[in-house]
């Protein structure tokens, strides 16, 4: 039940992390669309356009802006970008087929990984005596000895 | 002095193989003749990179233009500042900067070590000197930086314009020290495996040596940062470059390490972790070679003349079967009792910050190393960007600041409720606060905005809980002795180095993480094309461009300097100077941008373009908490400084340390 509850909690985190928001904001549309497409320049900069300040990126942006004002989408301009360029255009695998792969292997990695921690962890508290849950008093101590015992932890580098 | 140069190249190489060699012999066969004679070699060996190094830097500043690597990075007009650090400009240059800097390492190691411990220190001399003899090789039969013109030409190609900038000086140098430095606790644990001497004596050994490293790879990172937010004028500072991420996969490592290997000086654990987190943040500083070498990934940092690719993964392959080798050869040597007293405790959650950091730099590898996947899998060579990387790694990066408030409150070996609650209560009642406090405030419509409100809120109950931290043990103090609150705070932090200093280190962390949050989240940028006298608003600020100025800067650099007044409250408030610079032979030109920054944002012009009329196109970001990374990155300076520095108590629980080991193996000299 438990172990279930902590798999829901993570695909919600996986979901959200992956998943879209979409952005409505007519300003924001070139900026979307330079955030998801690569510079083209004759160099091979390798940068994404957003971050690109070559003589190419500045043409490539007012090129999109005039097919944004002619009222072409944001998924039309990059398919037609990708139609031309092919995948590398893309600034991010796509969400579909093996690209999916690169998503979600890091997180499964992560889970993966917890499941391993929490199991290592468990077998560890198990060797020791596996009474965790047993809340320990703190013991009444006298005053002198309490404050012997902090100037002592003072010079105790931890 | 080119020939000298290069005879010491080879003499390096000789030596450094004789004296690996011979450092192997000695520890094999107990024979201390060919140890005495094997601790010559690094002073030797040093000598000659020096040498060289010096005539590789002559031929620079005397325009030697014979010599093909000074001629590729170099010209007569460039400022002397950038003769010098044209040095490591280029692979070659930077090879041998790398030699440079190891045969430095390798020298102070000897001298702080000689005649100690003789199990292991011969071993781990011989490794660092294998590694020296493979980039030694490379200089002197790959890549000589001596290499001839045998008609050598007037002038220079010249240094690339990106190239010449000031942090060019800072960034790689830094950067290589963190990466070297690595060399050395690598060096000393591949040294304990061989000897089999597996107690925690080579963690004590290379722990300044590991934190050094470990602070000059972080700074690195954020000079790297911080150069691309001043030269290349996109209003950003990271932007998730194959080569930004392989000097950024093995600081996570070693964060990783130098949290998991406190519980193996504590409790004797964990043994074989720390042994394979230490060999892998070697094996990632070599993988960050490889990639600007190489030429596999697409990479804006890679070299020209990126050839070495397969010199880089054969000797990759090498290490990372030695060391997996290694490690399964003393598995019953690395088995440690490894018994927890709770689930809840502070190993668990160091444990978890593990995982954390480790998840950040698989998944920065696994988006670095996709594209070739890709095309092996689909013949299809695809890009993995910024929006993977912050899409992927800002959930974890939120997991691990939560961490960071957690552990340091979280008791060692078994937190109780009443512990738990005592020590919880204030910061997660600070999150809950900031949290009701931002939320009528801040906009929450994207998920950026989403995350950067979570990140807030996280920085406010880390900081609060590291605060506490301080507080009580300042408290504490002043209740045991007659001081003042900032006397006992000092006295505290002084007596407790390293852990107060990594608390500070912590602070730091935590304000680069709310730079990055405000600095993505809230900002914003507009481009006008304007004639001279017209105005634009952006956040606030009245924005009026002046004038557009002409400079021959230099007989090949031409800087063209856009005037713009900027106003506040019907104030004239600065007056910014954004250029472009052009440089003869140079397909590009290069933006020189402004900025105007506070705590609150920085104000960043760029002169993006500008027509024969004086008619400008100006670009302006208004960046958010930037100045909070900056900031963020000076704390931490101060708290691994505050970490690092010798400690009395420690040096005379060395000193024991070594008395004992002296009685135990009697040094040559005493012999």
């Amino acid at each position: 039940m438990q172990t279930s509850k902590i798999l829901m909690g993570l695909f919600v985190l996986v979901w959200i992390s992956i998943g879209q928001v979409s952005v409505v904001s007519a300003g924001a549309l070139l900026q979307d669309l330079e955030n998801a497409l690569m510079c083209k320049c004759d160099d091979k900069c390798g940068k994404v356009l957003i971050n690109c300040t070559c003589a190419t990126s500045d043409k490539t942006r007012a090129k999109f802006s005039k097919m944004l004002d002619s009222g072409l989408t944001i998924e039309q301009i990059i398919k037609m970008q990708v139609d031309e360029y092919g995948e590398t255009v893309l600034s991010a695998p796509t969400k579909f087929g093996f690209n999916l792969t690169a998503w979600v292997t890091p997180f499964v990695a992560l889970i993966a990984g917890g499941f391993g921690v929490r199991k290592v962890l468990l077998a560890w508290v198990g060797k020791k005596d596996g009474g965790d849950s047993i809340e320990v008093p703190e013991p009444e101590i006298p005053e002198k000895y309490s404050k012997r015992l902090k100037d002592e932890l003072d010079g105790i580098e931890l | 002095m080119n020939d000298i140069g290069e005879f010491t190249l080879l003499l390096a190489l000789a030596t450094a193989l004789y004296g690996c060699v011979a450092y192997v012999m000695s520890a094999r066969g107990n024979r201390i003749d060919l140890y005495l004679s094997a601790d010559k070699t690094p002073f030797i060996v040093w000598v000659c990179v020096t040498i060289s190094s010096i005539c590789l830097w002559r031929a620079f500043l005397t325009d030697d233009f014979s010599l093909q690597y000074v001629w590729a990075y170099s010209n007569i007009e460039l400022d002397t500042f950038y003769k010098v650090s044209s040095f490591w400009g280029g692979q070659k240059g930077s090879l041998l900067f790398w030699a440079l800097l190891l045969s430095t390492y390798m020298l102070v190691v000897c001298f702080q070590n000689r005649k100690k411990n003789l199990r292991v220190v011969p071993y781990a001399m011989a490794v660092m000197l294998a590694i020296l003899i493979f980039f030694l090789f490379l200089i002197n039969f790959s890549t000589n930086p001596f290499e001839r013109i045998p008609l050598p030409p007037e002038d220079g190609r010249g240094l690339n314009p990106l190239l010449q900038n000031y942090w060019m000086v800072i960034h790689p140098p830094t950067l290589y020290l963190g990466y070297v430095g690595f060399t050395v606790p690598f060096a000393f644990a591949v040294a304990a495996l061989i000897s089999k001497d597996l107690d925690d004596g080579w963690i004590r050994m290379t722990r300044k040596w590991t934190l050094i490293s470990w602070f000059f790879l972080c700074m690195g990172n954020l000079f790297g940062a911080s150069w691309a937010y001043v030269e290349l004028g996109w209003g950003g500072y990271w932007a998730w470059d194959p080569v930004e991420n392989a000097a950024f996969m093995p600081l996570l490592i070693a964060t990783a390490y130098l949290h998991s290997v406190m519980i193996q000086e504590k409790k004797d654990m964990m043994k074989v972790w720390n042994m394979s987190l230490i060999l892998l943040t070697f094996v990632m500083t070599l993988f960050g070679t490889f990639i600007t070498r190489s030429g596999l990934i697409q990479s804006v940092h890679t070299f020209d003349e990126a050839t070495l690719g397969y010199y880089f993964l054969a000797f990759l392959f090498v290490i990372i079967a030695a060391c997996i080798g290694l490690i399964i050869a003393r598995l019953p040597l690395l088995k440690s009792a490894n018994e927890l007293d709770s689930f809840l405790s502070r190993e668990s959650s160091f444990l978890f910050n593990n995982l954390v950091l480790l998840g950040i730099a698989f998944a920065t590898f696994w988006g670095t190393i996709f594209p070739i996947i890709s095309e092996a899998v689909r013949g299809v060579k695809i890009t993995v960007g910024p929006p993977f990387y912050n899409q992927v790694n800002v959930p974890i990066g939120l997991a691990l600041l939560a961490l960071i408030g957690i552990g340091p409150v979280i008791a060692w070996r078994r937190a109780t409720f009443s512990n738990l609650k005592k020590n919880f209560l204030k910061p997660v009642l600070a999150g809950i606060v900031t949290a009701v406090a931002l939320f009528p405030v801040i906009p929450l419509g994207s998920r950026t905005e989403i995350y950067t409100y979570v990140t807030f809120v996280l920085c406010v109950f880390v900081l609060t809980s590291i605060l506490t931290e301080f507080y009580k043990g300042m408290v504490s103090r002043m209740g045991l002795h007659d001081e003042s609150a900032v006397g006992a705070l000092a006295t505290v932090t002084w007596r407790n180095k390293r852990r107060y200093g990594g608390y500070i280190v912590h602070i730091g962390v935590v304000l680069i993480f709310a730079g990055i949050a405000g600095s993505q989240a809230y900002g914003t940028h507009t481009e006008k094309h304007l004639k001279i006298g017209e105005s634009f608003k952006i956040r606030g600020y009245t924005i009026t461009y002046e004038k557009l100025v002409a400079v021959e800067a230099t007989n090949i650099k031409t800087r063209i300097i856009a005037q713009l007044a900027v106003e506040r409250d019907g104030k004239r408030y600065w007056t910014g100077h954004p250029e472009k610079e052009f440089y003869k032979g140079q397909n590009q030109p290069v933006s020189e941008v402004d900025v105007l920054s506070t705590w609150k944002e920085d104000l960043y012009m760029i002169l993006a373009d500008f027509r024969e009329d004086e008619s400008a196109t100006i670009k302006v970001y208004v960046n958010p908490m930037v100045s909070w990374m900056w900031t963020g990155g000076w704390i931490i300076a101060l708290g691994s400084m505050v970490s690092m520095w010798p400690d009395r108590l420690e040096q005379r629980r060395r000193l024991d340390r070594i008395r004992k080991q002296e009685q135990l193996f009697p040094s040559p000299a005493q012999e």
